[in-house]
């Protein structure tokens, strides 16, 4: 559906205004590892947290800890853009953050095992040079946790 | 996101997962994502199909076996749009500026007679889902009434708590979706979105903010205007 072909001229050029420059230096792990190895984490940027967190801000780089073992009426969504669907995400968690779908996968030895905290990030209006220390502090809890793998999903 | 792949791959943490925008994500070079052609707001595609999201998830895993990169992939699943018939109707009969006409006193009024119609809908919602994804204003319903009202017809000032006043704009939309979408069945999100838009109280309301704001010769005021309304919704009337 989002083929930018397929857009209004107006949503195609807001869309086309957020391309930038290529990420540099170019980074890459080439660690072939079976999936029923790896500890996975998952990583929102859909501005979801608990309930008894403080809502993100109109912009903010902060992050929301969310924990591994939550039950799904415990989320909620505090994303600050208005253009994008949200009822997909009040049907079923798992269209925007999937952690039944890897929990069925770790049941199945298909995936290792799972994080013992998941991370959240409201990605709008927000560079990336003022997400870059964020994300580093959050690389570095996830290796304490022994996490290998990140699984990232936006709105 | 994606830098915030290419910052956890750069400390030696994998990564994979979904792009919705692929022009965003080319330019950006990731180290490695699968595009899939689902709405913004959607990156696994559907709700309520746990096997369609195994396959987008199983394909972006796959990635990680690649040895070189960037790498982004093209899903090659669509999402199908959804037969009129197959979808669920809209629950409630509105009749925007009926409530002015009974006589029901400002948008506070208005708003609160309309909240009372959905509340069934949204108990019934919230019995079906198990969940409700109200709450990031922690506050009353009708407290967040109060603020849209006291927006539509206060001054803006500069004090004026934009914050609490998006909080209380998302909690009530989510009450109005959660509502609309209660029954079981198949929703199709653009009409959902129509009706909330066009034919609630709630809705007018909100592009009555949009206008006000948008107006407003204070640029804050005029930049929170993108937050209050989408562009889908405020197309020719100068939403960015």
């Amino acid at each position: 559906m989002v083929r930018l072909a397929d857009l209004p001229p107006d949503e195609r050029q807001h869309l086309m205004a957020k391309n930038m420059e290529p990420l540099r230096p170019p980074v890459f792990v080439a660690t072939r590892k079976p999936l029923a190895q790896r500890r996975v984490a998952l990583i929102t940027t859909a501005g979801l947290h608990t309930r008894d967190e403080p809502s993100f801000d109109l912009m903010d780089a902060s992050y929301r800890v969310i924990p591994g073992d939550l039950r799904g009426d415990e989320l909620v969504m505090s994303h600050s853009s208005v253009n994008f669907d949200r009822s997909g995400f009040q049907e079923d968690l798992n269209v925007v953050f999937p952690i039944d779908r890897f929990r069925e996968l770790v049941d199945e030895g298909v995936v290792g095992s799972l994080a013992d905290v998941h991370f959240s990030f409201m990605g709008s209006l927000v560079l990336p040079p003022v997400l870059e220390a964020g994300a580093r502090h959050v690389a570095g809890l996830l290796r304490k946790d022994g996490v290998d793998t990140a699984f990232l999903t936006p709105v | 996101m994606s830098a915030i792949a290419y910052f956890l791959e750069s400390e030696g943490i994998q990564t994979t997962g979904i792009s919705l925008v692929r022009e965003n994500t080319a330019a950006l070079e990731p180290p490695r994502f699968l595009w899939a052609s689902f709405p913004l707001g959607r990156p696994l595609g559907k709700p309520g199909d746990p096997a369609f999201q195994r396959r987008v998830i199983l394909a972006a895993l796959g990635l990680l076996e690649r040895g070189s990169g960037p790498v982004l992939e093209d899903y090659p699943e669509d999402v199908p749009e959804l037969a009129a018939e197959d979808t669920r109707a809209c629950p409630v009969s509105f009749a925007r500026g009926a409530g002015a006409q009974a006589g029901a006193a400002g948008w506070e009024g208005r708003l609160a007679a309309e909240l009372a119609l959905m509340g069934p809908w949204y108990a019934l919602s919230v019995r079906r889902r198990g969940r409700t994804t109200v709450g990031i204003a922690k506050a009353p319903l009708d407290a967040l009434i109060g603020r849209l009202a006291a927006a539509l017809e206060a001054p803006l000032l500069e004090g004026t708590d934009l914050k609490a006043l998006k909080y209380a704009l998302e909690d009530l939309k989510a009450y109005y979706q959660e509502a609309l979408t209660a029954q079981p069945g198949h929703h199709d999100f653009q009409e959902t979105a129509r009706v909330l838009w066009q034919e609630t109280e709630l809705g007018g309301a909100m592009l009555a903010l949009h206008e006000r704001f948008l107006g407003h010769e204070d640029r804050r005021f005029k930049a929170f205007a993108r937050g209050i309304a989408p562009r889908s919704q405020t197309r020719g009337r100068g939403g960015d």
